[in-house]
C-alpha cells in the first residue's frame, strides 16, 4: 500500500565485536573505554548511571552514555559500541529511558521505536515499533507508551493514544486513545495515568487520563490544570503532575515577543479515586525537568521565567506533607549548569544529577552533593536529557 | 617618464576598451579579477553548481539529488553573504538570502563568474558593492550566421534518476538590429537513488564492527519549466541595452534528512511548489567623452507553497503554507571619466520587498531598501587602486498586535581595492573591505522565534593576492593565482534557546575568524589543432568559531568548512572532440564547531568526466554529450544525513540550425 521511504536491501555485518568470552561476573561493557570523571563509587547501591542524548531534530543522532561507578568512568554512545550492527543506531530523538526488571526501555519519539536493551551490557533485545512515542511506564505484566499517533502541529485537533506493549514478547497487544499530545505516564493501583497536554492545539488540554489496567480502557478523566507533562506516583495514593500553565505570545508595540501567563505553571497533587476527588496545587514551583526519588519529588525549573529572566531553581517536595525547599542554583556550585535538561536523584545519597544541555554543541551531565556542591561533570552527547539510575 | 607616458595611454586604452566591453558584459573591467568559466567549458558541466565547485574558496552545500537545495559559501562567510547577479542584476530573496543554485539554468549563458571580495567594474550599480562577494551569469547574446534571422536550438537530455530535459530556444533578428531569444526548458526526473548508510567502529583490541546497507532515496522528484523572453539592443550605436522575462514553476518532494524510522512510515511526504516570475532589464548610455550612464530594473514575484503532511497519514490533517513575496527595484549609476586615469562611479539602487504568508501572527513585513555608492578609481604607473564608501540604509514596516510599525537599520560599507601590475605577466592585489548583510524577513519575523532587534551581519575582510603568468608562449600557457585572506564574521544570527527553553529565538551571537588561502595553476597547451591542460586548484580555510570563551565549540572548526579541500582538472580539445574530466576531494568537516569524533563527517572524492563531440552538418551544428557523475560511486554526505548520490549519467543531444 503505502510505499516505504527507505527500502532495506541488504544488511551486511561485516565482522562482529571480539570479546564475547568473558566470564558471566563481569559485564561485556566492562570492556569499554570511557573518560574518567573520578568518582569511585565502588560501594555505592548503583553500577551504573545510564544518560539518554536525546540528539537534534532528525538528525539520528541520540546515544547512550553512561557513568560507571566502579571506575569512575564515563563512558559515551555504549549502545553503539555494544550494537556495531544495529542499522542507524538508537534512531531520532530519544524522549524517555526507564529501568524495568533489569532491562533499560529507550523511548524513540523520531523514529516511532521503543528499544528494550539488556541493562547490564546494553544489547539490544527487542525494538518495538510505537507511532510518535513519548514517554513509559511498566506494570508486572506490560509497559505502556503515550503517543502522539498522527498529530502534527497547526493540523486538526487529534487524539492520542497509549500502546501496550507485552513484557514477555515485545510486541504491541493493544491501544486505548486518551487525550490530545498525552505525555507523562505513570502506573498507580492498577491505574494508568496519562497527562494530556494538547501542546499542539491553540487552547490545551487541562486532563488527565485515568486507564483501569484490568480491562486497559479510559475510566475517567482528571480534570487538573493547563499543559500537562510529567507524572509520578507516590504510592500513597496520590499522583503528581506537573503543568506548563497556560500562556499567549502576543507583540508589544516595538514588536517584540511576549509570553503572557494565564495561568501558573506549577506541580499538582491529585487522586482519583479518593471521594471526594482531590487536586491540590503546590505553589511556586516551575517545572522544566522533574524525577521521584524516595520520600521526595525534585524538579528544577526557571522560577523568574514570568518576568523573562533566568533564575534556574530546585525545588524538593515532601510526598506526605507537600513542603516545598527552593534553593537558586545560582547561589550553589550549580550555578554553573547552562541549560538544565534532566534531573535524576540517588536517594540514598542525595546526589543530584543533572544533564545540562548545550544547544550547538554537545551536553554535559553534572553530579552534585545533595547540598549542591560538585562532585564530578562529564561531556555527554547532543541534548542529554533522561537519566536512570541502574 | 616615457614608461610612465606609456602606461597612462594603455590604461586609457584599457578603460575605454573595458568601458565598450562592459556594455556587453557587467563582469568585464574589474580590478579584482574574478574566477572565471567560459561558454566552452560550461558545455562539459550539468548544473551551475557543478561549475562553481570548480572555483577555489567555495563550499557549494548541497542536499542531494536532482531536487536538492544547492547554495554557495565563499571563503565560510555564510551563504548569504554571496549575492548572485543575472545580467548584473541580482537575484534576492528577502525571506531567507538563500539563492538555489539547482534552479538556475547554463542554457544561453556565456560566463559564470565570481569575485570574492569587491568587484570594480565601471558603471556598476549600489548594490554589486554591497556584499561580501558576488557570483555573476552572463547571457551571451545572439549570434547570426550572415544573411541569417533567425536560430533555433532543440535539445533533449535523459539521464539517472528516470531525468529527461527537453528545451527549445528560437532567436531572431528584427529589421531594426534589435534580436530576440525566446527559450523553454522542462526538467522531469523520478528522483529516487540507492545510497548506503554505513557506519564502522574500531575497538581498542582492533576489531572492526559495524554495518553497511543500501536504501533508497524516495520523495525528491522534481518537475519544472523555465520560460523566458529576452530583448537585445542593436549591437551597433551608443546605447545597449536588455529585457528579459522569465517563469520558473516546479513541484517538488522534499525527501528531508535520512534517520531511523519504524513501523513502515515514510520519513517525509512534504512537498514544495515555486513560482517565480520576473521582469528585468538595464541600459547602458555612453554620454560624449567623459561621462556614460546605466540604469536597472527589475520587478518580481515568487510564490512557494509548502506542503507539510503530517508523518502518518490518515489520521492526521495536512498543513499548508504560502510565502509571497513581491519585489521592485530600480538603480541608476554614472560614470564620469575625469582624466586617463581617474574615474568616478556613482549609483543609486532602491528595492522594496513585501512577503505575505499564511502563518498566523505574521508581520507581513515590507522592507525598502537603498542603497548609495562613491567609488573612485585611480591609476599612477603600474599602480591601480579603487576607493568605495557604501551607505546601505533598511526601512522595515511590519504588523504588531496593534499596528504597522516600523525599524530602520544601516550600514556603512567601505572598501578599498589596490592592484600592482609589477610585470607584463604578473600582478598583485590587495583587498580590504567591510560589508553587512541585513537580518532576513525570516530572521526578524517568523512567528515566535524572530526577533525584531536584530543587528546586520559584520564581515571584514582582507585579502592579499597574486597572479602569475609563468609561462606563455604561443604554444603553452601556465597560469598561478594565490590568495590569502582573514576574515571575521561578528553578529552573526543564531538560533538560540530563550529564558522558556520551548521558545528559539535569533540572536546576534555568533563570532568566526577564518583565514584561507587559495591557489590555482592553470595549464594549456596546444598540439596541432587541438588544445589540452589541466588546472589544479586547493582552498585551505581555517574558520574557527569565537563566540563563547566557555563553550565546548570555542576554537572548533565551524560546521561543514573542510580545512582542506580541492579538485584536478584535465582537459583535451581535439577535432570537435572535448573531453573533461575532474577530481574533487573534501576533507574532513564536522557538524557543530564543537570538533569530537561523534560530529565528524568523512572526506570525500569524487571523480566526474565529460565527453562532448560536435559535428558540422551543412553548417548547421549537431552536439552530442555525455556527463557521467561519480564515476567512483563513492558514498558521501555534505550535509549530515542527507546522502548525496552515487555514480550517475546524463546524455544529451542539442541540434542548432543557424
Amino acid at each position: 500500500m503505502k510505499k516505504q521511504a527507505l527500502l532495506v536491501f541488504s544488511a551486511v555485518v561485516l565482522a562482529m565485536v571480539a570479546g564475547c568470552q568473558k566470564d558471566e561476573t563481569t559485564s561485556r561493557d566492562a570492556d569499554l573505554a570511557g573518560v574518567n570523571v573520578a568518582v569511585g563509587e565502588k560501594k555505592g547501591a548503583f553500577s551504573k548511571l545510564f544518560v539518554l542524548n536525546e540528539g537534534n531534530f532528525q538528525k539520528n543522532n541520540s546515544t547512550l552514555d553512561f557513568l560507571r561507578f566502579s571506575d569512575g568512568n564515563y563512558v559515551s554512545d555504549a549502545f553503539g559500541s555494544m550494537n556495531p550492527a544495529v542499522v542507524q543506531g538508537l534512531g531520532d530523538t530519544g524522549n524517555d529511558l526507564a529501568l524495568n526488571n533489569g532491562k533499560l526501555w529507550l523511548v524513540m519519539n523520531g523514529s516511532g521505536y521503543v528499544h528494550v536493551l539488556d541493562a547490564k551490557d546494553e544489547t539490544l533485545l527487542a525494538s518495538v515499533a510505537v507511532p510518535d512515542p513519548r514517554y513509559i511506564a511498566f506494570d508486572n505484566s506490560h509497559a505502556y507508551v503515550s503517543s502522539y499517533a498522527g498529530a502534527i502541529y497547526g493540523g486538526d485537533e487529534v487524539k492520542g493514544k497509549v500502546y501496550r506493549i507485552d513484557l514477555k514478547t515485545y510486541k504491541v497487544d493493544g491501544e486505548v486513545e486518551v487525550g490530545s499530545q498525552p505525555e507523562g505516564v505513570v502506573v498507580s493501583d492498577n491505574s494508568l495515568y496519562v497527562a494530556n497536554s494538547g501542546g499542539y492545539n491553540y487552547v490545551h488540554e487541562k486532563t488527565v487520563s485515568v486507564i483501569d489496567l484490568s480491562t486497559f480502557k479510559v475510566v475517567g478523566t482528571l480534570e487538573v490544570a493547563s499543559n500537562l507533562h510529567y507524572m509520578a506516583a507516590d504510592g500513597q495514593g496520590h499522583i503528581w503532575v506537573s503543568s506548563y500553565g497556560e500562556s499567549s505570545w502576543s507583540q508589544d508595540s516595538e514588536g517584540n515577543w511576549i509570553q503572557s501567563m494565564s495561568e501558573p505553571m506549577g506541580l499538582y497533587r491529585a487522586s482519583y479515586y479518593s471521594m471526594p476527588r482531590v487536586v491540590q496545587a503546590v505553589k511556586d514551583v516551575h517545572v522544566s525537568c522533574m524525577t521521584k526519588a524516595g520520600e521526595y519529588i525534585y524538579a528544577i525549573g526557571n522560577a523568574a521565567e514570568m518576568t523573562g529572566g533566568y533564575d534556574n531553581t530546585l525545588y524538593k517536595i515532601g510526598i506526605r506533607d507537600m513542603s516545598v525547599t527552593a534553593t537558586s542554583l545560582s547561589k550553589t556550585d550549580a550555578a554553573k549548569v547552562g541549560n538544565p535538561y534532566g534531573i535524576c536523584v540517588a536517594y540514598e545519597t542525595g546526589d543530584i544529577y543533572i544533564a545540562d544541555a548545550d544547544y550547538t554543541g554537545p551536553g554535559k551531565v553534572w553530579c552534585f552533593t545533595k547540598d549542591l556542591k560538585e562532585k564530578w561533570s562529564a561531556v555527554a552527547g547532543m541534548l542529554p536529557a533522561h537519566m536512570a539510575l541502574y | 617618464m616615457a614608461f610612465l607616458l606609456l602606461g597612462t595611454v594603455a590604461a586609457a586604452q584599457e578603460m575605454a576598451d573595458t568601458l565598450r566591453a562592459s556594455v556587453v558584459s557587467s563582469v568585464s573591467g574589474s580590478l579584482l579579477t574574478p574566477q572565471r568559466i567560459t561558454s566552452e567549458r560550461l558545455g562539459t558541466v550539468t548544473g551551475v553548481s557543478e561549475a562553481i565547485r570548480r572555483f577555489t574558496g567555495v563550499q557549494v552545500r548541497d542536499y542531494g539529488g536532482v531536487g536538492g537545495l544547492k547554495t554557495v559559501n565563499v571563503r565560510s562567510l555564510g551563504s548569504e553573504h554571496t549575492a548572485v547577479f543575472v545580467d548584473g542584476v541580482q537575484i534576492s530573496h528577502a525571506q531567507n538570502m538563500q539563492v538555489d543554485l539547482g534552479r538556475l539554468n547554463l542554457e544561453g549563458l556565456t560566463s559564470i563568474s565570481l569575485f570574492s571580495g569587491q568587484k570594480t567594474s565601471p558603471l556598476q550599480s549600489a548594490k554589486e558593492y554591497s556584499s561580501a562577494s558576488a557570483l555573476y551569469l552572463e547571457s551571451a547574446g545572439p549570434v547570426f550566421s550572415r544573411g541569417r534571422r533567425d536560430n533555433l536550438k532543440l535539445s533533449l537530455g535523459a539521464g539517472s534518476f528516470m531525468t529527461l530535459t527537453p528545451g527549445l530556444s528560437w532567436e531572431h533578428l528584427f529589421k531594426s538590429g534589435v534580436s530576440a531569444r525566446i527559450s523553454t526548458d522542462a526538467v522531469s526526473s523520478k528522483g529516487e537513488y540507492r545510497f548506503h548508510v554505513h557506519d564502522f567502529r574500531q575497538y581498542p583490541d582492533g576489531t572492526v564492527a559495524g554495518y553497511d546497507t543500501t536504501m533508497t532515496r524516495t520523495n525528491c522528484d522534481l518537475t519544472s519549466i523555465r520560460a523566458e523572453a529576452l530583448l537585445f539592443s542593436p549591437r551597433s550605436g551608443d546605447a545597449s541595452w536588455n529585457i528579459r522575462a522569465y517563469f520558473y514553476g516546479s513541484g517538488r518532494g522534499l525527501p528531508g534528512p535520512v534517520y531511523k524510522k519504524g513501523g513502515d512510515y515514510p520519513l517525509s511526504l512534504d512537498r514544495q511548489t515555486d513560482r517565480d516570475a520576473f521582469l528585468q532589464g538595464r541600459y547602458y548610455r555612453s554620454l560624449g567623452d567623459i561621462w556614460s550612464v546605466a540604469g536597472r530594473a527589475k520587478l518580481s514575484f515568487n510564490h512557494l507553497e509548502y506542503t507539510d503532511f503530517p508523518e502518518l497519514l490518515p489520521e492526521g490533517s495536512p498543513a499548508r503554507y504560502n510565502y509571497r513575496t513581491h519585489s521592485a527595484y530600480l538603480s541608476g549609476s554614472a560614470m564620469a571619466r575625469i582624466s586617463d586615469v581617474f574615474s568616478l562611479n556613482i549609483a543609486q539602487d532602491v528595492q522594496y520587498d513585501y512577503l505575505d504568508a499564511d502563518l498566523r501572527g505574521f508581520a507581513f513585513p515590507g522592507r525598502f531598501s537603498s542603497w548609495s555608492s562613491l567609488s573612485a578609481r585611480a591609476g599612477v604607473g603600474s599602480v591601480e587602486a579603487s576607493v568605495t564608501l557604501l551607505y546601505l540604509g533598511v526601512w522595515d514596516t511590519f504588523l504588531t498586535a496593534m499596528s504597522r510599525s516600523g525599524a530602520y537599520r544601516d550600514a556603512l560599507m567601505p572598501s578599498f581595492v589596490v592592484r600592482w601590475d609589477a610585470a607584463e605577466r604578473l600582478s598583485f592585489n590587495g583587498l580590504a573591505k567591510r560589508s553587512y548583510r541585513m537580518p532576513t524577513f525570516n530572521d526578524l519575523y517568523y512567528t515566535i522565534v524572530g526577533t525584531k532587534t536584530l543587528d546586520p551581519e559584520d564581515a571584514l575582510q582582507f585579502g592579499l593576492g597574486a597572479e602569475w603568468g609563468l609561462v606563455h608562449s604561443g604554444s603553452s600557457d601556465l597560469d598561478v593565482k594565490v590568495d590569502a585572506y582573514r576574515n571575521r564574521l561578528k553578529n552573526k544570527i543564531i538560533a538560540v534557546p530563550t529564558s522558556n527553553q520551548f521558545r528559539w529565538s535569533m540572536y546576534n551571537l555568533g563570532v568566526v575568524e577564518i583565514l584561507g588561502v587559495d591557489l590555482s595553476a592553470d595549464y594549456s597547451i596546444k598540439i596541432g589543432r587541438g588544445e589540452c591542460g589541466a588546472i589544479v586548484r586547493y582552498t585551505f580555510q581555517q574558520a574557527r568559531d569565537r563566540s563563547d570563551r566557555e563553550a565546548l565549540t570555542w576554537g572548533g572548526q565551524i560546521p561543514y568548512i573542510p580545512v582542506h579541500s580541492g579538485s584536478v582538472n584535465v582537459f583535451g580539445d581535439l577535432s570537435g572532440w572535448r573531453t573533461d574530466i575532474t577530481l574533487f576531494a573534501t576533507g574532513e568537516r564536522y557538524t557543530t564547531s564543537a570538533n569530537l569524533p561523534a560530529y565528524r563527517l568523512s572526506p570525500w572524492t569524487t571523480l566526474d568526466a565529460a565527453i562532448s563531440k560536435n559535428l558540422s552538418i551543412h553548417g548547421n551544428d549537431l552536439t552530442l554529450k555525455l556527463c557521467l557523475n561519480n564515476l567512483l560511486n563513492e558514498q558521501y554526505e555534505i550535509v549530515d544525513n542527507y546522502p548525496m548520490p552515487g555514480f550517475n549519467c546524463h546524455f544529451a543531444v542539442l541540434v542548432s540550425w543557424r
